[in-house]
């Protein structure tokens, strides 16, 4: 898919990892980041998000819970430490990696989401997601609603169809080792108005981005415990154009048993990324400086 | 009567008999569902044979449980010419898997074109259903790109890196997660092909330009 030239860009902030790489909308964008979210990858229409529970879910939020992506109103109290924005994979006519019983990644990955949504806040976070119903935005949608904030976390779920049954690996992205060559052989660096390219946004945030997926994959092995004990980095597509730390959670696997055995598993996943956002936040991003 | 009621008695024989071969072949259709394609692959793409092969100890990663690769070294006739190679080495990786479960790439998949510039960027076209049977998932889609990427690492020593195609385009992803818009590593100190063989196109495959060179790519990932 090709970019937008008037989206191809952001302005690349300075500043401590994490916080920077904010896009130029990001003030306007944080009052109404759900807009981000307008189209879909069939370009169709999305609806906004609604909260609908027809889904099965082990946890249903309680009916005053605010499920849409909207900030928190002013009479919510004050969120503490970093924007966690949870990605739950697919939705709408793409249903991602389906079990033999009938089970669907899209639902799966929504509930788990939406536990780990219910979780956070708990602790204090704002949480914000980039899908609450059956839409199917882009790649480039979900990732403008973690560009939409300075502090955002960007955490992407995923169910696989194959796998050990019961285990979790957890990715960040990884570039080639220098951005490629344009077509005068000069390397494509920041431009110097502070641009970079909008498919490099998450170029600056590698390195934070694998100790924060190091950190969440040592939770989930010791929830899962034939899982790898280090994360991953590979070119996980969702992750290229956040310009925060950016991970995705894949539990194996859809072939696990009914929706109630892997929503039982979506509990051991929140309790690993809550876990990993206290302590990512309490050591300064995972930099052992707080 | 009697007649007819022994004709009917034998045809009902005969009609049992055919629904017992009928059912064992379905039995082994369904054990083996790649049966089928691998057939009509035999058919369709012919194995590529050149003056120039001769046998020679290829290293072939397949699927070693459900989650990594392991190397396995196989007796293969390989061209001298790279791009035959190529395809030789690939056709090896989709259709003689020690064991289907050790299959990375759908058992239909085809190699329908593949090039080598001169700076040592290969780029390998895939027909569709690399992309469209390849099992949804990182895990799966990493599994199938590493196995293509780390058996051509391991046979064509003049490859730089990769470009992966399906059915002469780029695409976004494999199957939904694995970035293909970027290049993959292969060989950081390429042994270049002479120009002939790197301008050479597969014989079977219609002469045309390749289009992802030529697109800026964020760049794929490092091994």
């Amino acid at each position: 898919m090709l970019i937008p030239v008037s989206l191809a860009t952001i302005a690349a902030g300075g500043g401590a990892p994490g916080r920077s790489g904010m896009p130029h909308a990001a003030s306007a964008s944080q009052q109404q980041p759900e807009q981000a979210t307008a189209t879909s990858k069939q370009q169709a229409p999305t609806k906004p998000p609604t909260g609908d529970e027809s889904l099965p879910l082990s946890r249903p939020p309680a009916p005053q819970e605010n499920l849409s992506p909207t900030p928190p109103s002013p009479q919510e109290p004050a969120h503490s430490g970093p924007t966690i924005v949870l990605d739950p994979a697919h939705g709408g006519t793409d249903t991602g990696a389906r079990g033999e019983n009938g089970v669907l990644e899209k639902d799966i990955v929504l509930a788990y989401a939406r536990m780990a949504k219910s979780d956070l806040e708990r602790q204090g976070y704002r949480v914000v997601m980039t899908r609450n119903d059956d839409s199917d935005p882009s790649y480039d949608d979900r990732a403008a609603v973690a560009n939409a904030y300075r502090d955002a976390i960007f955490i992407s779920f995923h169910v696989s169809s194959t796998g050990k049954i019961g285990t979790a690996r957890v990715y960040s992205y990884q570039f080639a080792s220098q951005p490629e060559s344009d077509a005068t052989g000069d390397a494509r660096r920041p431009a110097p108005t502070g641009l970079i390219p909008w498919q490099e946004a998450q170029r600056p945030h590698v390195d934070v981005s694998r100790r924060f997926a190091d950190l969440v994959q040592t939770q989930l092995a010791e929830r899962f415990t034939a899982s790898p004990s280090m994360s991953l980095q590979y070119a996980v597509r969702e992750l290229r154009s956040v310009a925060s730390p950016a991970v995705a959670i894949e539990i194996s696997s859809v072939a696990a048993g009914d929706m109630n055995s892997l929503l039982a598993m979506g509990s051991q996943v929140s309790g690993a990324i809550v876990h990993s956002a206290v302590v990512f936040r309490a050591t300064g991003n995972g930099s052992g400086q707080p | 009567m009697k007649i007819i009621l022994a004709l009917l008695a034998v045809a009902v024989v005969i009609g049992l008999l055919s629904l017992r071969g009928l059912h064992r072949r379905i039995e082994h259709l369904a054990e083996n569902p790649s049966a089928e394609e691998q057939a009509r692959r035999e058919v369709l793409a012919p194995k590529v044979s050149t003056p120039t092969d001769v046998m020679i100890r290829a290293r072939i990663f397949w699927a070693d449980g459900p989650d990594k690769l392991a190397p396995m070294d196989v007796e293969l006739a390989l061209s001298a010419d790279p791009l035959k190679r190529a395809r030789q080495v690939i056709d090896a990786l989709i259709t003689n898997p020690p064991d289907p479960a050790q299959r990375t790439l759908p058992a239909d998949t085809e190699l329908v074109g593949f090039y080598l510039l001169p700076d040592g960027t290969a780029v390998a076209d895939f027909s569709d259903s690399l992309a469209s049977e390849t099992p949804s998932g990182i895990l799966s889609e990493k599994l199938a790109v590493d196995s293509i990427v780390q058996t051509l690492k391991s046979n064509l020593s003049m490859a730089r890196r990769l470009k992966i195609l399906i059915h002469g385009q780029e695409v976004e992803t494999l199957a939904g997660h694995v970035d293909l818009t970027g290049f993959f590593e292969l060989n950081a100190a390429p042994q270049l092909a002479p120009p002939a063989a790197a301008a050479e196109a597969p014989a079977n495959v219609p002469s045309r330009a390749p289009t992802a060179p030529q697109a800026p790519a964020p760049g794929g990932p490092r091994r």
